[in-house]
């Protein structure tokens, strides 16, 4: 062994013994929620006072990314109450073209700085101070049906109406194919759920069904100074977000993640379909959905905080009762019908057109869509992956108070149904399927022509 | 570098609204003036404001301190130049931050405190490849914890000026981690971790091709 290496060998050592000394930690409220310092109704007052430049700021970043038109295609969503919207809405930099960014190497486009804005991870639309954030229509209906009052007074839903899911979803219940979408076109909540459902499914799902939708204390929407809503609150319930077992669109910031200002949004993804997956929660990989129900109390509600959700008055569902029924409604909420799609989950030729079969084509082979998300795994894997989206841009850039960093192994969602739950990824940042198909193209590098893009988008409308 | 540093600053600077953070009212010190409701006015710290300018305050030093020591003894030339770099940086943003603790009226530290005094304590011991080797570990522990103290700062303070600081800041410490990351990769013989693996910088990049050379030979 020469000289320098053993000198080298030592040098490790010395290192590795030596920096065994204590060393201060981070401020604790790196990591835990700190308590407030003012008085509910000066934050309430200052929050009311900002909330104007809060949401002009947002609605700035949001038109400078995409194009939010109402451009409606002539795809309706399962339950006819809304139309797809059409065209790719991520807006380009000047001087380039899809076409032309494709061909660059991820390194020129992170060099010259021309990854589309609308690619980059979606702000929320108050980053530090988070939290869930509902629609209108889901205010209004609980409102109305509940007196409960989901309207918070610092932020408000930032996405126009016309680019989330139909309102109310369509329910499909895999315990009655026959009868198709029971939801009666209303919301369900605690009001109403035992007159739609009772004959359709079984005392346990009913039980289930009723936890679901019975409000609990949660980090903004509770009884103590520390809430975002202006009376104290009962709190949310699971379908608050989870309309009808998809997603109104609510979304709040991931509760796995911090420091705060990296914490990246999180859009409401559907309840259907539970029965076949295998991983819960886009980090975090819960191996069932009685781990996710039991635990979403303290990590969703109140940010993976468990000290705060204490303070607050979280509900512990009991894993022997609660937790399995609540399982036990979920699991039978089925996708919505795809009268295309064969057994296998192959398109029928018989009833397909020859775009959408040339897009199964693509879909199957260059799009490289198939090796995650496998058609007859309900178009899933079961595994998270690391698209490395930080080799098109630079990291650590802050934008609404939104630090920039990369997003690390995010969990294969499904596609069945997915024209029917607008805005795409994980955070919401691809208003249409459109988008889907130009944001894979070039980060998996795939060179799709335009033809093979249309015929791509017109199978994944037939999911 | 300044390029560099310059560009981000630029890019930063255009999508900055008049006013930084919009931060959770409910962590504002209490009694804060407002410059407009809603809005603290400038240079009134909060406990968080305070805490950081100690940490960052001590820290900095640390770091200029420790840089120019590594600028003398480093072994490897890329070590002495990133030794160099980071001595001109954090002169820069030390001056920053104590142009921004006078005008919030929070004194600096006195000392870089037992941490960072063991550390030195460490380095001086070493010489050759081990002080190398030793300064980039402690190297890439300090900009992990920086990478985060600028975050907790940008969330939990109240100052603007502070918090534009620590958001400007934020990119060139992660540029400093990445090439901490690539050089350690290349003198342990580890694969590189974090950014330097995800994502190589073109200076990074040069480190990492070194190392694939050595590793052929």
């Amino acid at each position: 062994m020469s000289i320098r290496n053993a000198a080298f060998l030592i040098g490790l050592l010395v290192a590795a013994t030596v920096s065994a000394y204590a060393a201060d930690p981070l401020p604790p409220d790196a990591t835990y929620r700190p308590l407030p310092t003012l008085p509910f109704s000066a934050v309430k007052a200052n929050d009311e006072a900002q909330k104007p430049k809060v949401m002009q700021r947002h609605s700035s970043m949001l038109n400078e990314r995409y194009d939010l038109s109402n451009r409606p295609s002539d795809v309706m969503m399962s339950g006819g109450r809304k139309p797809v919207q059409d065209g790719v809405r991520v807006k380009l930099p000047s001087g380039v073209t899809w076409d032309s960014l494709a061909r660059m190497t991820p390194e020129e486009i992170k060099e010259r700085r021309l990854l589309p804005e609308g690619f980059k991870p979606l702000p929320h639309v108050k980053q530090l101070t988070g939290g869930q954030v509902f629609p209108n229509r889901q205010i209004d209906e609980i409102a109305g049906q509940e007196q409960r009052n989901l309207r918070r007074f610092d932020v408000e839903f930032d996405l126009p109406d016309h680019l989330t899911p139909e309102f109310p979803p369509p329910i499909f219940l895999t315990t009655q194919p026959e009868l198709g979408d029971v939801s009666r076109g209303q919301l369900l909540t605690i009001r109403n759920y035992y007159e739609i459902l009772n004959g359709l499914v079984t005392p346990v799902q009913m039980e289930g069904l009723r936890m679901l939708l019975t409000p609990f204390p949660q980090e903004e929407f509770n009884q103590t100074e520390d809430r975002k809503v202006a009376e104290a609150s009962l709190g949310v319930t699971c379908l608050d977000c989870h309309a009808n077992f998809h997603t109104n669109g609510a979304f709040h910031l991931t509760p796995d993640v911090r420091p705060q200002a990296k914490r990246f949004r999180l859009d409401t993804v559907s309840l259907r379909g539970m029965f076949n997956q295998r991983i819960h929660g886009s980090k975090r990989s819960l191996r069932s959905v009685e781990d996710f129900t039991q635990f979403e109390q303290r990590t969703a509600y109140f940010n993976g905080d468990h000290v705060s959700a204490q303070r607050k008055g979280v509900n512990r569902p009991d894993r022997v009762d609660h937790v399995p029924m609540m399982a036990q409604m979920q699991n039978i909420v089925d996708f919505p019908p795809a009268p295309k799609l064969d057994a296998f989950k192959r398109l029928d030729p018989t009833k397909a057109t020859a775009s959408e079969l040339a897009g199964e084509k693509v879909f199957m082979g260059k799009g490289r869509c198939a090796e995650c998300h496998i058609p007859q795994e309900s178009f899933l894997d079961h595994q998270m992956h690391d698209l490395k989206l930080e080799r098109f841009y630079r990291v650590g850039q802050t934008v609404n108070d939104f630090v920039f960093m990369p997003d690390g192994p995010i969990k294969t969602l499904t596609l069945r149904g997915i024209k029917d739950s607008p805005p795409y990824l994980h955070d919401g940042r691809l208003p249409t399927l459109a988008d889907t198909v130009e944001f894979f193209n070039l980060v998996l590098g795939l060179k799709l022509t335009q033809k093979e893009k249309e015929q791509l988008l017109a199978y994944l409308l037939t999911l | 570098m300044q390029a560099l540093v310059l560009a981000a600053a630029l890019v930063t600077l255009t999508t900055l609204p008049a006013a930084a953070q919009i931060g959770n009212s409910a962590g504002a010190a209490p009694a804060t003036p407002q410059q407009a409701p809603g809005q603290p006015a400038p240079h009134y710290p909060n406990t968080q404001d305070r805490l950081f300018i100690q940490l960052a305050g001590s820290g900095g030093t640390a770091e200029e301190n420790g840089a120019r020591l590594a600028e003398k003894k480093a072994h490897d030339a890329a070590v002495k130049d990133f030794a160099r770099r980071l001595a001109q940086d954090h002169a820069k943003s030390n001056q920053q931050l104590a142009s921004l603790a006078k005008a919030a009226n929070v004194p600096l530290p006195e000392n870089v405190g037992p941490d960072h005094a063991a550390q030195t304590a460490e380095l001086e011991k070493l010489n050759g490849a081990a002080f190398d080797v030793a300064y980039l570990r402690q190297q890439l522990l300090e900009h992990q914890k920086t990478v985060v103290l600028l975050q907790w700062e940008m969330s939990q303070g109240q100052d603007a000026a502070l918090q534009r600081q620590a958001m400007e800041s934020l990119p060139v410490v992660l540029e400093h981690l990445q090439i901490a990351q690539a050089i350690f990769a290349r003198l342990t013989g580890a694969g590189p971790q974090g950014l330097a693996a995800s994502s190589p910088s073109p200076a990074t990049k040069a480190e990492t091709d070194r190392s694939r050379l050595r590793s052929a030979r």
